[in-house]
């Protein structure tokens, strides 16, 4: 194998792979599929109240303020550009503090602030900020709460909102269209057109070729299954492990892609394996988003070791510990498709011979 | 011009764009799915805070209140509360302990339990907390050392917030007209390629007519739909004038565009590669709408972005004239170069 033919190669799929129907649909339909599931599910616009500060001296109270989980906090120079961060949205108040405002709050002073409040924000929100900046206060002045809180969780079952349980659905989507689709759909198009032929006759393999046509699919499905994750806000704590796992999944939908551009004779018999085969792959997925489903299931199916490690990095923030066996599991799977790839390039090179 | 040579033309381009399955049915079923996304999105926003109270005894704070987004729900037992909690109707229960009232008097900690179901997020849990705990404090009677005085900025929306699918109207508006640049894009390269055009071009039709006429199918194309969904989804209900000559010009807006990358294309393919990033250019100044906040101010650099702000500002908070004529006048000034830079290509391109 040359790594020169194959960047020259993989420089042509490129080139004229991003121009054809399946490199577009690879990118667009996963992102309209996830645009419209958080559209659903209203997850879109559910934002916790923001808060900008301008903070004339060092307040201790900004400090804090920046430490809260409930809020989201911004800072800013001047009233100048609270009141435009708050008139175009991008804070629901913007709240000036003066310089003493700590030293006032301890003594027990009367202090004034200035909050602009955009028209727009939710009146909930407001009521979060007010009340939040009013408990910082009383913290401040040193004033003890005179009750304790119990927070008690109703019912034993882990509830998983819904956006969250289409999130592998969605990943699968993106990791597989570009990873099996692209390379399958680009290796049968090389053999109608004969162009595997022809470029085999040169000092090219069919290894090079195909190891191209792989790369593009391994690029295009992390990419998509990278900017699927960080879209939906789930890329977790531990983004290395997530990229490798992406990694490995994107090297089962090649290998599997590969195969199927192999064997396949067009595009007709293509997406038809693609539409009854293809419960194969989202099987588990389906097992995940109906927990009432034995998950033990999901294990029969290659993509559950894809999916098990997305979610538990991505929802249930495990660590490699939580997903070591799957991922060994997957490694082995990608070593028998990688055989089973070898296997099916014999055969390519009976029919470009 | 020769109205009858174009009112041909037009009916021709009608037909051949209808003859193709894709736009077909991206025109067709695109739409439908817009229209059904809409209405399967909320119509109301609730902007209350929604908290379920026990109170074995009247606690003035608790019981009073009246605060703007919060909204507390009295219930006769603590079971009672449980099971209101679990079924979704409230954020949190309260439950208030029988002893709160002599407790808090003998300077005592009363222990007020707060129930949740599993999938409140932990921020949620801390707010009604915090609230909780501003609530005891009024009823101490402990005094809070500082004074706010407020400022409201912009129209003040509180007690009607525009929905979320109505901030998506001029998305989904723009989505429709974006489309129909596509299609006759691929209208006038095909032509141009299969050099039907130089055959025409040969007849009494003149290019002035030629142009018309894809004007106006171009026009009628974004036009009529962006319209007929603006009236489904309600939202010609507020200055229909201007959301009307808004879509008018943006309407000529992608027509301008369909001229310059059909300028630039040789067949469907090209069309779709070049039609992928004019999409996504034209679709980020609707994120300033969807997004309050998110955007700089180089948005307004993106033609787009007079559409869709006069749009959500005329159906959202019925802007008159005098608040949109500015960015109608620079609207028609985008018009008028992008569509004289794409004919002045495309005359190049049949010559």
């Amino acid at each position: 194998m040359s790594l020169k033919r194959v960047g020259i190669l993989l420089g042509k799929e490129f080139l004229y792979g991003s121009k054809g129907y399946i490199f577009i649909f690879a990118i667009v339909a996963p992102l309209v599929i996830s645009l419209v599931v958080s559209l659903i599910f209203g997850t879109l616009f559910t934002e916790k109240p923001k808060l900008g500060v301008v903070d004339d001296g060092s307040s201790q109270m900004v400090l804090r303020i920046q430490e809260l989980d409930t809020l989201i906090t911004r800072d800013y120079a001047d009233i100048t550009e609270i009141k435009r961060a708050v008139e175009s949205g991008a804070v629901d108040i913007g709240i000036v503090f003066p310089t003493d405002f700590d030293s006032s709050i301890e003594t027990g002073e009367k202090t004034e602030i200035t909050a602009y409040i955009w028209g727009e924000s939710l009146a909930k929100n407001r009521t979060i900020i007010a009340v939040t900046i009013t408990n910082m206060v009383r913290e401040i002045a040193g004033q003890e709460s005179p009750v304790n809180i119990e927070t008690i969780t109703l019912g034993d079952e882990v509830s998983i909102p819904w956006s969250d349980r289409l999130l592998p659905f969605i990943v699968i989507i993106a990791v597989f269209l570009g990873g099996l689709m692209l390379p399958a759909t680009s290796v049968i198009n090389e053999k109608n057109k004969k162009t595997l032929d022809a470029l085999i006759v040169t000092p090219t393999s069919i290894t090079d070729v195909f190891t191209a046509k792989g790369m593009v699919g391994i690029i295009l499905s992390l990419f998509m299954g990278i900017l699927i994750l960080v879209i939906n806000q789930a890329f977790g704590s531990q983004p290395l492990l997530l990229v490798m796992v992406l990694v490995l999944g994107g090297v089962m939908a090649v290998e599997l892609g590969l195969i199927l551009g192999t064997l396949m004779k067009d595009f007709a018999s293509l997406f038809t394996i693609w539409k009854s085969a293809g419960i194969i792959l989202f099987a588990p997925v389906f097992i995940y988003i109906f927990p009432q489903i034995p998950q033990w299931i999901g294990n029969i199916f290659p993509t559950y070791y894809i999916v098990d490690p997305i979610v538990e990095l991505s929802q249930r923030g495990g660590g490699w510990p939580d997903i070591a066996i799957n991922v060994f599991v997957l490694i082995g799977l990608d070593l028998i498709l990688l055989w089973l790839v070898t296997f099916t390039l014999r055969r390519a090179r009976l029919f470009a011979t | 011009m020769n109205w009858r040579i174009i009112g041909t033309l037009v009916a021709k381009d009608f037909s051949l764009f209808f003859r193709k399955r894709l736009f077909l049915v991206l025109t067709v079923i695109g739409f439908i799915m817009y229209v059904i996304i809409y209405f399967i999105m909320p119509s109301s926003v609730n902007e209350n805070l929604e908290l379920g109270l026990y109170a074995p005894v009247a606690i003035p704070p608790f019981v009073q209140i009246e605060e703007e987004g919060l909204e507390i729900a009295f219930v006769e037992s603590e079971e009672a509360l449980k099971e209101a909690v679990i079924n979704g109707k409230y954020v949190a229960g309260v439950a208030l302990p029988e002893d709160i009232a002599d407790k808090l008097a003998s300077k005592q900690k009363p222990n007020i339990r707060l129930y949740f179901t599993p999938d409140v997020p932990e921020e949620m849990k801390e707010t009604v907390s915090v609230i909780i705990k501003e609530l005891a404090y009024m009823q101490t009677g402990q005094p809070l050392s500082i004074e706010v005085s407020e400022e409201i900025l912009g129209p003040d929306v509180t007690g009607a917030p525009i929905p979320a699918r109505d901030r998506l109207r001029p998305l989904l508006a723009i989505m429709i007209l974006m489309v129909e640049t596509m299609g006759l894009a691929s209208l006038i390269s095909e032509e141009a390629e299969q050099r039907t055009i130089h055959a025409l071009l040969v007849t009494p039709m003149t290019i002035k007519d030629l142009f018309a006429a894809k004007s106006i199918t171009g026009i009628g194309l974004a036009f009529g739909q962006a319209i007929l969904f603006m009236a489904l989804v309600r939202g010609l209900g507020e200055q229909p004038l201007i959301i009307l000559i808004t879509f008018l010009l943006g309407a000529m807006l992608v027509t301008g565009i369909a001229f310059l990358i059909s300028s630039v294309s040789k067949d469907f393919m090209s069309v779709l590669a070049w039609s992928i990033p004019a999409f996504i250019l034209m679709f980020v100044p609707t994120f300033s709408v969807i997004f309050p906040g998110a955007v700089t101010n180089w948005i307004k650099v993106i033609p787009s972005y007079y559409v869709v702000d006069t749009v959500h500002r005329a159906a959202n908070f019925g802007s008159g004239w005098g608040d949109i004529w500015l960015n109608l006048v620079i609207l028609v000034g985008f018009c008028l170069a992008i569509t004289w830079i794409g004919i002045m290509l495309l005359r190049r391109k049949f010559q």
